[in-house]
């Protein structure tokens, strides 16, 4: 039998050449518009072992299984198509003679479904999905997998931790970008490789989409950042449809030519998609086979993504957010506690129009489950926020969910020179991939010189390499540790840094504001040391971006280094500039601009001045009003004005939510000057948006609208089963349910958590909405109250807490 | 590419409950107009169509393979043997900015829900009438445009839009379980054509089952 060597001896040493066009070819053979091509493994075998060994015949020495669309969501026979799938081409390539140098790829198409949070494919059920395949796939004898045309690099993230959980087969995974290069889903070439290769793929690239012509420029894109082999599969061209088919027009030789000019850009796999056919692959192979063979260059690239976009450490500073953490903040443990995470997104958000190119994320607290926050926080804001994360725990298993969950690579902060940190993380990162930031201390503690730090540092880069977590992907965090207490600190800090650049010729991290602890006017220490710090070669600073003095030290620090072209940022971020007088970056400037005006609370809420209104009300609370007394005299009756003219037709929405927005921002107030004690409430109900439904705009109206009149809402958020509301209801023994649908397929579920609630808990009363809901429908459902609006459920909750 | 023609504001404007009777105030307009750049900017619009035979008897139509019964659809359709399948959407981004305002102002989010309404609306309108033209210079006159949802032509059908389109692939929406598309920004629908123009009207709200209580019912307008 065959002697063949192992792919991954070949991968990335010699040119290798996957296979072509498959759905294109079926069609010809006589696939109809809308068959499965899968479901020919079991009703035509002959055809498909004829187009394998095609493909086997012409060279390929990559041959993908008739598998791209046998997925379990499709196909309840999955398993059984795929080993079909894999023993025909295996039949494929002995009748080729090529068991001696040619693969059988377990070929892995996209689900065809989108992922949470966005889709409704939970990322568990996506891997499960994928290992379904791989397992029935490997145990059929595949060689490797290739997965392909994913268009969403979390669902690629999703497949290949399924290959990597399920066998050791090398993986092989190529994306489909628009022409901008980017994914539907908005992530980036660079940001896809970064992800990829901390995944630690076999080989990253590209296919389908367009044709060779059309990939040049972002194979270009790929190879300038990848160190991982490059895979090229384009199509035959752009598709046309001619007659209601759909044509491809480039010829073999003319495809040929232009992968010729591909080839030479650093690319070590090529092949074809769509439209492509044995005779194109045959004249790729005659083309390219005696051209120079480069092997993939180790590029020095540091790069942390988020969906959206991407940080490269190392070129000039990096701001990294420091606000999502609870250290020190009253408001922010109560907003952890209380799950509301709206508060926790806002300072995300916040600290991004701030100027933050990383947002660092740590949950913990001792009374919450820290896993499951961390894994919500982080869901939740990669649905608001491209920028990359930074996973902040001393918890191995946060740290593990919130990887595992994270779309795209992420900064993992952090590892120590103790042994038992080294173990449980490293291992985490080299399987997930991030960039680790690893602090210069250990079971000795902090050493009080640098050499102490260097040393620690040595120890963690040591440790990094046995793992395989590449060098570059690791940055030392040097410590800053309060001058107040230690007097030569700053001083033992900043040589560290400077030695981690100059002598380990590596990445250095600080969180900056340490330094001042104990000290008045905080700033002017912070910022002095955050530029002394850049100066010796800081390249990440973990600091609270909404401070002026700290972004105008990092800003003028890039002017001044030719960090930053023409000062262009500089000048974008102060022309407004007014000497003297303290500049605060951040939010609220649109509203800051007209809350000059000297409203009154109520007022401010009825005109919707949330700036104004915020400020209002620190101003009764600083001269001793009690915020119950000061929401019961001004906020409601203001919210009750503008709501009454809601209902009488005279003021129309926009306004009733810049009032709601505005009186919300008056809570803010509320609630952090009240965190940490218990707040008296005129009700605690839910809202959710029911299952099948994600429209949840409109319930988010209603939930602002009750939190204004003193409600305490738990939102259980959109697309919620009926057993989630009804447990919860249960639990905490809610008197009110509010459920909105948008759809008439999904008022069924609302039927069904009725049904469900009157069984479980037969006195609580539920009121309904949505867009398709009308009273008769609310009868029908069997729901207490049918409310039009975001008041009409006011006006209900009113009526039920006897208010 | 981004949106290529300015999203009808007046549009935006009634999904937001200011019709045209309403002179909206000056801020609201200013966040109307910066949010409308935004949308605007980091919409990606695509979309796909098809021609496909179809066979039409008084409540059944047959698009390609596929049995669709319907008795609005057959309506709208009669006298057509071939029709134009197609989905379009503008892309992610209005999703993502919905949420994202939402997080801090619900202004903001009902803004960026409203303009996406009247974006993808303006955008299927703009291919609708290229269909419209094209096909008037062969002879063939298209019908008001009608979508699964629409009257008695059950959601279900979107599965055989996707299947027969292969919208996934080609525009990036996906099809939830629950029937409803991801972006939400996205439409699906068939054009038929025929021999003979008509005066069928679109907005038919005869074939609605929502018109006794939408409040944009034509027909209450008029009854």
């Amino acid at each position: 039998m065959s002697t063949i060597r192992p792919l991954r001896e070949r991968l990335g040493k010699e040119w290798l050449f996957c296979d072509g066009g498959t759905g294109t070819i079926l069609q010809e053979m006589g696939l109809k518009g809308g068959e499965l091509p899968e479901t020919w493994n079991l009703t035509r075998p002959d055809d498909i072992r004829k187009l394998n060994r095609a493909y086997f015949e012409a060279g390929s020495n990559i041959v993908n299984t008739n598998t791209f669309g046998a997925n379990p969501i499709k196909f309840a026979n999955c398993e059984e198509l795929v080993k079909a799938a894999v023993k025909i081409c295996r039949e494929a390539r002995s009748e080729a003679g090529r068991d001696d140098d040619a693969y059988v790829a377990i070929d892995v198409g996209p689900t065809g479904k989108l992922l949470e949070p966005m889709g409704d494919l939970s990322f568990e059920d996506a891997v499960d999905c994928f290992k379904t395949i791989i397992k029935a796939g490997c145990e059929a004898g595949g060689d490797l997998v290739l997965i392909e045309t994913m268009s969403d690099a979390y669902e690629a993230k999703a497949a290949v931790i399924a290959a990597h959980e399920t066998c050791d087969l090398p993986v092989i995974v190529t994306m489909v970008y628009g022409e901008d290069g980017t994914l539907l889903t908005g992530s980036t070439v660079e940001g896809a490789v970064a992800m990829l290769e901390g995944l630690k793929v076999d080989a990253i690239g590209v296919n389908c989409g367009f044709g060779p012509k059309q990939m040049l420029p972002i194979v270009e894109r790929i190879t300038k950042v990848s160190s991982t082999p490059v895979v090229v599969n384009p199509n035959a061209g752009l598709p046309r449809t001619e007659n209601g088919r759909t044509v491809f027009d480039v010829a073999p030789d003319e495809f040929a030519e232009v992968m010729t000019q591909i080839s030479s850009l650093g690319v070590q796999v090529m092949g074809g998609c769509c439209g492509t056919t044995p005779a194109h692959i045959k004249a790729l192979i005659s083309a390219v086979s005696p051209l120079p063979f480069k092997e993939a260059e180790e590029k020095d690239i540091c790069m942390v993504s988020g969906f959206s976009s991407c940080a490269v450490i190392g070129l000039k500073p990096v701001v990294i957010g420091e606000r999502i953490n609870p250290t020190g903040k009253k408001r922010f443990k109560q907003a952890l506690r209380d799950n509301d995470t709206d508060y926790i997104l806002t300072e995300g958000l916040n600290q991004e129009e701030a100027g933050a190119d990383i947002l660092d994320v740590n949950v913990g607290l001792p009374e919450i489950d820290e896993p499951q926050m961390m894994q919500d926080i982080i869901m939740k804001l990669q649905s608001v926020t491209g920028l990359p994360l930074q996973l902040d725990s001393t918890d191995p298993v946060a740290l593990e969910r919130g990887m595992r969950i994270y779309n795209g690579k992420p900064m993992i902060n952090s590892v120590n020179g103790k042994k038992e940190s080294i173990e449980a993380v490293m291992p985490l990162v080299a399987k997930y991939g991030g960039v680790l930031v690893g602090l210069s201390l250990d079971e000795d503690g902090i050493p009080d010189t640098s050499d102490g730090r260097i040393r620690v540092a040595k120890k963690i880069y040591e440790a990094a390499d046995r793992y395989g977590i590449p060098r570059k992907d690791i940055v030392i965090d040097g410590l800053a540790m309060t001058i107040s207490s230690e007097p030569t600190s700053a001083i033992v800090t900043l040589d560290t840094i400077r030695r981690i650049r100059d002598e380990l010729k590596g990445k250095s991290i600080l969180g900056v504001s340490n330094i001042s602890f104990g000290l008045p006017a905080r700033e002017l220490i912070n910022s002095n040391f955050l530029t002394m710090a850049m100066t010796n070669g800081l390249s990440c600073a973990i600091i609270n971006p909404i401070n002026g003095p700290m972004m105008a030290s990092v800003r003028s620090f890039k002017a001044l280094m030719n960090l930053d072209p023409q000062c262009g940022g500089f000048i974008a971020a102060y022309q407004d500039y007014v000497p003297g007088q303290t500049q605060t970056a951040g939010p609220g400037k649109a509203s800051s601009a007209i809350s000059s005006d000297k409203f009154s609370l109520s007022e401010a809420v009825e005109k919707g001045v949330a700036g104004r209104a915020a400020e209002a009300m620190q101003e009764k609370l600083d001269k001793g009003g009690k915020a119950l007394e000061i929401i019961d005299t001004d906020l409601i009756p203001a919210l009750d004005k503008v709501g009454k003219g809601f209902e009488s037709g005279k003021i129309f929405l926009p306004q009733l939510l810049m009032s709601a927005d505005a009186a919300k921002a008056a809570f803010e107030v509320v609630k952090k000057s009240m965190a940490g004690t218990r707040t008296e409430s005129k009700g605690r109900m839910i809202l959710a948006t029911v299952k099948g439904d994600i429209h949840d705009i409109g319930k988010n109206i209603v939930k602002v609208m009750l939190e204004n009149y003193g409600y305490d809402v738990i939102d259980l958020g959109k697309d919620v089963p009926p057993e989630v509301i009804v447990e919860t209801a249960v639990k905490e023994d809610i008197r009110l349910v509010g459920m909105s649908a948008l759809m008439t397929t999904t008022v069924v579920s609302m039927e069904e958590t009725i049904k469900l609630l009157r069984e479980k808990k037969p006195h609580t009363k539920v009121v309904v909405g949505g867009a398709v809901m009308t009273q008769e429908y609310a009868d029908k459902i069997g729901a207490d109250c049918y409310a039009k609006d975001a008041m009409a459920t006011v006006r209900y909750a009113d009526l039920v807490f006897g208010n | 590419m981004p949106l290529t023609r300015d999203i009808p504001r007046s549009e935006a404007l009634r999904y937001l409950g200011m019709g045209k009777s309403v002179t909206p105030d000056p801020d609201t307009l200013a966040l109307l107009d910066s949010c409308a750049e935004t949308l605007t900017r980091e919409s990606v619009p695509k979309s796909v169509c098809k021609e496909v035979s179809i066979a039409v008897t008084d409540s059944e139509v047959l698009i390609e393979d596929t049995k669709i019964q319907s008795t609005g659809l057959a309506r709208n359709l009669k006298c057509c043997k071939k029709a134009v399948l197609l989905a379009v959407t503008i892309g992610p981004a209005c999703d993502r900015l919905v949420k994202r305002a939402q997080v801090r102002s619900n202004l903001e989010g009902a803004i960026y829900q409203a303009l996406g309404a009247a974006a993808v609306e303006d955008y299927i309108d703009q291919i609708d009438e290229k269909i419209r033209t094209d096909y008037e210079g062969e002879g063939l006159y298209a019908r008001p445009r009608f979508s699964p949802g629409y009257g008695d032509l059950k959601l279900e059908h979107q599965k055989d839009w996707f299947r027969i389109l292969d919208i996934t692939k080609n525009t990036g929406i996906t099809l939830l379980d629950s029937l409803l598309m991801v972006p939400t920004k996205s439409v699906t629908a068939i054009i038929g054509l025929a021999s003979e123009p008509s005066n069928e009207q679109r907005h038919n709200c005869e074939d609605c089952s929502m018109a006794n209580t939408c409040s944009f019912s034509k027909r209450k307008e008029i009854t």
